[in-house]
């Protein structure tokens, strides 16, 4: 059964980091419904996505390994439903305000 | 990018340091070239042109140190950078231009990820400050090959050049081994910078290339192992990757369990070892298949659990509990869950195996597989090495495997011949078998042969091709000719894209849609580039045509006439499990 799930990809900041991110959601035909990426505050050299996806918790955690075996990526989590992507979000937006 | 990049000396850097002897400088193109010597690379493999030039420039006075290989298409050079990969298990090197000289590296590439051969391919790109602007030539190359390649990036910059190699070298070659492309814009290959020492990557954040090994993990598969009355080895890839022959050989006497070995994992347990009971897979041996859904545990070592091997998921080994040893850990629960997953480098896990797992033997067990190869002998085997009339691509195979004693280099392309060749070619060594697996790539065959020529130049190196995967890339003949490279070259021509055709007959109804080929005069051509050759089509003749082949000293070319509708079987059809595997045209 599909499901919201919140990923929140930590890797580092370059040019193609967030098409290779969103070339394996692609391939997986993983919906994105929302997503959001920003470097880091004190670092420009890392950064991270947040994305909304509506996928299976099977291939919810398929796609986390995949995610983790790009070479920029440090750590992909993924949190059931979209209260992690609000909240997060939401911060980040203040922040940058 | 940038701050992203390993730490070495920039220009500016140099010359603070070095007030009293300015440092020398060089062009970006020279740097690349000190960097890939530093990396002990000695062959390139690549083609010119207008993006690459400066990186050309500079190469006509490494000819001492760096020997580059015209190839007559890119496709040509990224093949023998596989081939060169595959044999040496170095980093295979390919050079290429902008546009369409590295779009042409694509489906090499493609091969490479999916087949996990460490190649670094180096691409020239416009100016900097052209990107963008749809400049002649310009494509965008790394968007273009991120899906098809472990790593990729772009420099436009001299002093990142060092830094972006060193990392691109240690991506290929570490964890599971990858291409990865590095696109050099032409102001990065012109542009003067201090000469500097360069520093090997060791270490990226981000990327742990082997997990450390989790004891428990073992101990979990070893009870599993010590408990089971069916185990089974499935042997990988990995196993080659990994240089764990030794240890699976030594795992597989003390505790009496059976290899199978995938099609990229040929190679990796000797063939004729008395524990090894075949060759898994849609074409693969009787026994192994149908035993795959008898076994109780089946320990995958270093394999992905590909669908020509598993065929069906829904019908594959449910009755077995799986130990999963694999390196890549999105591997781990892609396709079969395992009972218990070992994340490690299949070595490292094998070694740690031996002392855990208990000594035994299985002589029912194993005896259940030679009584199934004796069905498959009587089926299948007995009439391809015996038969009348014309040809057979098994018994051009097997005499092929007896006149080498299973020693040679054989690199297959795609389809009967490869499927043919993998089941009666009997591998004795690591690293002598090289094909195009996941991708299945016709025309990988005879690039990838040159490659491994050069990489392992002591080995006869022998590519049995198609007739057509053979022309797909057959202008590589010029290679061979122009550097005299002593690469031998059986195809096996029935005149028809054989396992395509084969298909249409089984599941088609016999519609033999667009598969007849209209084939040249082979011979004629291989003479046109001054390479010997022959064409052998009567029986009597077959062994003297090998013999001359193997004892020329040149690269000789051999046509072997086959029958034009043989069938490749055992065959697990499309949709079926592996214990349907079927071993004739099924009666209707």
């Amino acid at each position: 059964m599909k499901q919201n799930f919140t990923l929140a990809i930590h890797s580092d900041n370059n040019f193609s980091v967030l098409n290779r991110i969103v070339n394996i959601l692609n391939r997986r035909r993983v919906r994105i419904k929302k997503l959001m990426a920003h470097e880091n505050e004190n670092d420009f050299t890392r950064g991270m996505a947040l994305i909304l996806v509506h996928t299976t918790p099977d291939l919810m955690e398929k796609v986390k390994h995949q995610l983790e075996k790009l070479i920029e990526v440090e750590q992909a989590l993924y949190y059931e439903g979209s209260d992690v992507y609000i909240e997060l979000s939401a911060k980040h937006t203040e922040v940058a305000a | 990018m940038d701050a992203l990049l390993t730490k070495i000396k920039t220009a500016g850097e140099a010359s603070s340091k070095k007030e009293a002897s300015p440092a020398k400088m060089i062009s970006g193109s020279e740097t690349l070239l000190q960097c890939l010597v530093a990396e002990n690379v000695n062959t390139l493999f690549g083609y010119p042109g207008g993006a690459i030039m400066p990186v050309y420039d500079a190469l006509y006075g490494y000819a001492d140190k760096l020997t580059h290989i015209l190839v007559r298409h890119e496709q040509g050079a990224v093949h023998a950078a596989q081939g060169f990969a595959r044999v040496s298990g170095k980093v295979g090197v390919a050079l290429a231009t902008s546009g369409p000289g590295a779009t042409n590296l694509v489906t090499g590439l493609a091969d490479a990820l999916i087949d996990s051969t460490p190649i670094v391919c180096i691409t020239g790109q416009v100016f900097a400050h052209l990107l963008g602007t749809d400049a002649f030539q310009e494509i965008d190359v790394i968007n273009t090959t991120i899906p098809v390649t472990k790593w990729n990036i772009q420099v436009t910059e001299a002093k990142d050049i060092a830094p972006a190699i060193a990392k691109a070298f240690y991506i290929a070659r570490t964890g599971r081994p990858g291409p990865v492309l590095v696109d050099i814009t032409k102001n990065a290959q012109n542009e003067m910078i201090a000469e500097a020492e360069y520093v090997p990557c060791k270490n990226i954040r981000t990327y742990k290339p082997k997990p450390e090994l989790n004891l428990s993990q073992v101990e979990e598969a070893a009870k599993l192992i010590n408990a089971a009355k069916r185990p089974y080895i499935l042997a990988g890839q990995g196993i080659l990757l990994s240089g764990a022959t030794e240890a699976l050989i030594a795992f597989s006497e003390k505790t009496g369990i059976p290899v199978a070995s995938t099609l990229l994992g040929l190679g990796g347990f000797p063939t004729d070892h008395p524990n090894y009971v075949g060759y898994l897979g849609m074409h693969g041996n009787y026994g192994p298949n149908v035993n795959t859904n008898e076994c109780d545990v089946l320990i995958a070592v270093g394999m992905r659990f590909d669908d020509r091997v598993t065929g069906n998921v829904s019908k594959y080994a449910k009755q077995a509990k799986v130990v999963h040893i694999e390196i890549d850990r999105a591997e781990i629960n892609k396709i079969i869950p395992a009972t218990v997953a070992v994340h490690a480098d299949a070595k490292e896990a094998l070694t740690a195996l031996i002392t855990k797992c208990d000594s035994n033997q299985y002589p029912e067990w194993i005896g259940s597989f030679h009584k199934m190869k004796d069905i498959e002998f009587e089926k299948v085997i007995k009439h391809e090495f015996n038969p009348t009339g014309e040809l057979m691509m098994a018994e051009v195979i097997h005499h092929l495997s007896e006149m080498t004693n299973g020693e040679a280099i054989i690199v297959t392309d795609v389809g009967q011949h490869q499927m043919t060749t993998s089941r009666y070619y009997e591998y004795k060594n690591p690293r002598t078998n090289v094909t195009s697996g996941g991708a299945g790539t016709m025309g990988f065959a005879l690039p990838a042969a040159i490659g491994a020529k050069l990489g392992m130049p002591v080995k006869q190196v022998i590519a049995v091709i198609g007739d057509g995967g053979y022309q797909m890339t057959v202008q590589e003949l010029g290679t061979i000719m122009q550097y005299k490279i002593p690469v031998k070259i059986l195809v096996l021509n029935n005149n028809f894209l054989g396992m395509v055709r084969q298909w249409q007959q089984l599941f088609h109804e016999k519609r033999y849609s667009f598969t007849e080929m209209s084939n040249p005069n082979f011979v004629k051509l291989a003479e046109a580039y001054d390479i010997p050759a022959r064409k052998v089509e009567k029986r009597e003749d077959l062994k003297a045509a090998l013999k001359e082949m193997l004892d020329a000293e040149t690269s000789f070319f051999l046509e072997a006439v086959v029958g034009k509708e043989d069938n490749v079987f055992p065959m697990v059809p499309a949709g079926a499990g592996v214990a349907e595997v079927i071993l004739e045209i099924p009666k209707k």
